[in-house]
């Protein structure tokens, strides 16, 4: 459930939601700009106006233009088109937006684009097409392992991780791995069962 | 009900190890219903979701999703008090913001909830309208409110409608903020509600049991909140909308704008869930659909409104909570001779928060029942419709009722069900799934298990009952090169309608369901009902079914000269269509085909009306096991086995998968979820998805879904509406197998680890309870 934004990343700019939260504190958030928040002495200050990012995202690198304050998650579904990551609660709590960030899974709500730059985005469109699905997605599509789909895309891409590191889990750490995720229809059984499948699939 | 023109059918329906023979009248041109002896080959079987890989791969677009260009994005702004005025709202500086398109504000005067419409704004980015939203200036007279239920009915409690302004129904008498008794309801009460003389029947009594319940309100909490993306050409609006009925948003829509249906169009391809609260043309709480359609008009420009969580969370409905006094009488043999049930039920200002129909249909044969209900308003959003409406509330209030009385009298509390309960259905489910869940594994002392975490194992069940829209029609067409295709209106909530259609097409057409393309959620497509109280599929399946045998009957017809016999002997499976006596003589579905005259078989068909069922009623049964920490309070639930019976399940994976989301749902309202509302000013603490606690991975049990079979009639696929009767004992059976656990009667939901601890050390100090 390794779901917020690793804070040691070298080249991080100013500010995450998460340490700007931490630094200004929640009232000023509610109005601030980022661009006004005095960072660590290295930090870059970017904006107030639309800066052009260049993200790599599933292997390809798009070039974005947008306001320094924008989180990654509405960079990649409001600018580059990618709307397979759901903005659900808009903090952290539900993993709907949940995407790869060098590997590791990720609230996209909850990271600024700027932050993305020089690493490589995983989103669930790049895992698999319909045509041509990933175990994971397969295994989600035989055991019907969601109901309204809205979660899903965060499902697999946590799902996608968790197997990464752990190839072969048990329902224990299948639950842990995953407790980062809210489905609301209520489907985890089926969920825990793909991961198992698609853990037997990838061998 | 038979009318002229009937047919007449005798069909085998019914639980299948004690079947009867039914005779039903469909209407001329309908179909003989799918019954106990049917041989189904896609029917009853294991399907995966048609639209699955779109769904896998981040493909398939919601209304969240669409993005049209030049598309603003509209921000609505709410109130922050729970009562008052509106002084004034000043949008100027919000309008001065560049990049601000328009602005839209309310005419209401009162603010009676926070979260209620005030403005909003549409702005050319989501950054921009975010910021606008809050260069809104609005100046209020704060009035006093109320948001407890409990003190909202002390008589010197501030009024949250002026004295006559009460809504209820006009022969409700009112009383300060208090409305009641209700008349009976139409649906449950209709069913077996207030009869006999209770007092009679309690005098008759051997045991007597009374206990007052609560719980608190739940919110819906659907991951994709309410929200729309509207343009317009000309006169002509187009929308896209999160909705649990299209057609039903394309009337409000067109009632609004002054404009023919046939100028509005509604697109919900794919939908994120709704459990009741999309069942509004905007939400219960709000009217943002409206005025991101003004707004979309007064622009020029395609416009997106969709509500953030904290929005979800105050205005779009939730389930009311209750307070019910339930009292109860049986014979020493467990014969229960008497039910009142009182409740006073928490809808914020909305109302008709009614949970008196378990109580009041579920014993059909008590003789004597008394219903109480009222309403009772406060200052917060409205309640609408929760999956299964007021039932799983009532139904908590019953069963555990029912379970105490049978302690008092010394009875297995499934015993007890037994003596009382006549559904025929529910005596398998009780064999069924007492064996599944090992009833016999129960404490027979009430926390005899050693060391502090105690497990228990109890029941419930519930009901509800058999609803449907008549004025459905589908569209099967069938292309000169044998490929499929269907149309039909109502949209798909995630309960599986566009599969299960193509299941039934498949079986008439003999293919595979993957063979056959499913077009759903737009009023450009035959009509469909608005999906609440589990209606979809056997509403829009007869139709599906009727389409589709017309198409299989014009193809017969083209493959029996071919085939050198009648289109009547012919069978259809596989893919092949073959002579029913002689198996060998066969050609594909797609040779067939290609005989049409033209390019395409196209076959519009109504569905036909309700006809005689097996039961009107529906029945479900849950059992649960748990685990409580006596030390920490913590509850797990370890085990939940359901029962039911839906007719005819059209696809099993889907239907199970309902049946364990409602397994969920119930141990999230019984052990986690609470909206909590801040007494002092009157807004909601919780109005987000961390605080608001629903049940996530790590808090998962075993969930075990069972389907019974027995065929039920009443239209043509003899399904039946199953999402709703399986959450509704959830509540009950995990508060009853608390009770098993420990020995202490938790009668307050949901059950906190605090709760439980106070309960724990109120049993200590009185007692055993």
């Amino acid at each position: 459930m390794a779901k917020h934004p690793p804070e040691d990343t070298p080249d991080r700019l100013t500010v995450s939601r998460r340490t700007f939260l931490k630094t200004v504190g929640v009232g000023a958030a509610a109005t601030g700009l980022v661009g006004a928040v005095p960072g660590p002495a290295q930090a870059k200050i970017l904006g107030p106006d639309a800066i052009p990012l260049a993200l790599k995202l599933n292997g390809v690198t798009h070039t974005v233009i947008v306001e320094p304050r924008v989180t990654l998650l509405r960079a990649l579904r409001n600018h580059l088109g990618l709307t397979g990551a759901k903005e659900v609660c808009e903090r952290g709590a539900c993993g709907g937006c949940t995407v790869l960030f060098d590997g590791e899974p990720i609230c996209a709500c909850l990271m600024l684009a700027a932050d993305a730059v020089g690493h490589e985005i995983t989103t669930v469109e790049g895992l698999g097409t319909p045509e041509k699905l990933s175990p994971v997605q397969a295994a989600f599509v035989e055991c019907d392992a969601f109901q309204c789909g809205f979660c899903t895309p965060g499902f697999i891409v946590a799902s996608t991780a968790l197997l990464n590191k752990h190839p072969n889990p048990s329902l224990e750490e299948i639950k842990a791995g995953l407790s980062g995720n809210l489905c609301r229809c209520g489907t985890y059984s089926r969920i825990f069962e793909a991961v198992q499948k698609a853990a037997k699939q990838r061998g | 009900m038979a009318e002229q023109g009937d047919q007449t059918f005798r069909v085998k329906v019914g639980p299948a190890e004690n079947p009867v023979t039914l005779e039903v009248h469909p209407a001329a041109g309908d179909l003989k219903p799918w019954d106990n002896d049917s041989r189904l080959r896609a029917v009853k079987g294991r399907h995966s979701r048609l639209e699955a890989p779109q769904k896998v791969t981040g493909r398939a677009k919601y209304t969240y999703d669409v993005q049209l260009p030049g598309m603003l994005w509209a921000k609505m702004v709410r109130a922050p008090i729970p009562a008052g005025k509106i002084v004034r709202i000043d949008t100027a500086k919000a309008e001065r913001l560049k990049g601000v398109k328009a602005v839209w504000t309310t005419d209401a005067k009162l603010v009676r909830f926070a979260g209620q419409d005030i403005a909003a704004v549409a702005a050319v980015s989501q950054e921009i309208a975010e910021d606008a939203a809050r260069l809104v200036d609005v100046q209020y007279e704060a009035t006093p409110f109320i948001t407890d239920l409990e003190e909202a009915m002390t008589p010197t409690a501030p009024l949250v409608y002026a004295e006559g302004q009460t809504p209820a129904p006009p022969n409700a008498p009112r009383k300060g903020n208090v409305a009641g008794p209700l008349p009976p309801a139409a649906v449950g009460g209709a069913r077996g509600g207030t009869r006999g003389d209770i007092e009679k029947g309690f005098a008759e009594a051997d045991a007597v049991h009374e206990a007052t319940y609560r719980l608190r309100v739940h919110t819906h909490s659907v991951l994709e909140t309410h929200g729309i993306v509207a343009y317009w050409e000309g006169d002509q609006l187009t929308v896209y909308t999160s909705t649990q009925g299209v057609f039903m948003v394309r009337a409000a829509l067109a009632e609004t704008f002054g404009l023919s249906r046939n100028k509005v169009r509604v697109i919900s391809e794919h939908m994120g869930g709704g459990f009741g609260s999309k069942l509004y043309p905007s939400a219960v709480g709000s009217a943002f659909a409206i005025v991101a359609c003004r707004l979309a008009r007064q622009t020029g420009e395609p416009v997106k409104l969709m509500l953030d969580r904290f929005e979800e969370q105050l205005c779009t409905g939730n389930a009311p909570g209750a307070l019910m006094t339930v009292r109860l009488g049986a014979k020493k043999d467990g014969t229960l001779t008497a039910i009142h049930y009182r409740a006073y039920t928490e809808g914020g200002i909305g109302q008709s928060a009614r949970t008196g129909a378990p109580a009041g249909s579920m014993y059909a044969q008590c003789p004597n029942v008394k219903l109480e209900e009222y309403d009772v308003f406060t200052n917060a959003g409205p309640t609408c419709a929760l999956r299964a409406p007021g039932h799983p509330q009532g139904a908590f209030g019953l069963e555990c009722a029912m379970d105490e009385l049978a302690y008092r009298l010394g009875m297995d509390p499934l015993e007890f069900r037994r003596k009382n309960d006549t559904h025929p259905f529910r005596k398998t489910y009780y064999d069924v799934g007492a064996k599944t869940i090992g009833w016999e594994r129960r404490n027979r002392v009430h926390g005899e298990t050693p060391g502090p975490k105690k497990r228990g194992i109890g029941m419930a069940h519930g009901n509800w009952y058999v609803l449907f829209r008549e004025a459905v029609a589908a569209e099967v067409q069938v292309h000169r090169d044998g490929s499929v295709e269907l149309f039909h209106g109502a949209q798909d909530l995630g309960t599986g309608i566009r599969t299960a259609l193509a299941v039934i097409a498949a079986e008439e057409l003999g293919l595979q369901p993957a063979d056959i393309s499913v077009h759903v959620g737009d009023t450009r497509f035959p009509p469909g009902g608005t999906s609440g109280g589990s209606t979809t599929t056997n509403s829009s399946g007869p139709a599906a079914r009727l389409a589709a045998h017309e198409a299989r009957m014009r193809i017969a017809g083209l493959a029996a000269p071919l085939l050198n016999a009648k289109p009547e002997a012919l069978e259809f499976a596989d893919g092949k269509i073959f002579v029913a006596a002689n198996p060998e003589r066969q050609i594909s579905f797609r040779e067939a085909a290609q005989k049409m005259p033209g390019e395409v078989i196209a076959c519009l068909a109504d569905r036909k009306r309700q006809f005689e069922a097996f039961r009107q009623d529906l029945a479900a049964t849950q059992f649960a096991e748990v685990e409580v920490d006596v030390e920490t309070g913590v509850i797990r639930v370890l085990k939940m086995v359901g029962v039911n019976n839906c007719g005819t399940p059209i696809n099993l994976l889907t239907a199970e998968n309902q049946m364990i989301g409602a397994q969920i749902q119930g141990a999230s309202w019984a052990l986690f979820e609470q909206r909590t509302l801040d007494r002092n000013v009157g807004t909601m603490v919780n109005p987000n998805l961390e605080a608001y606690k629903i049940l996530g991975p790590a808090d998962m049990f075993e969930a075990v879904p069972i389907f019974t079979e027995g065929a039920n009639a009443g239209n043509n696929t003899s399904a039946t509406g199953m999402s709703e009767p399986v959450f509704v004992p959830t509540l009950a059976a995990i508060a009853n197998a608390v009770y098993n656990a420990t020995g202490v009667r938790l009668r307050q939901l949901p059950m906190t680890p605090d709760r439980v601890l106070a309960a724990l050390a109120e049993a200590k100090k009185g007692g055993k309870s």
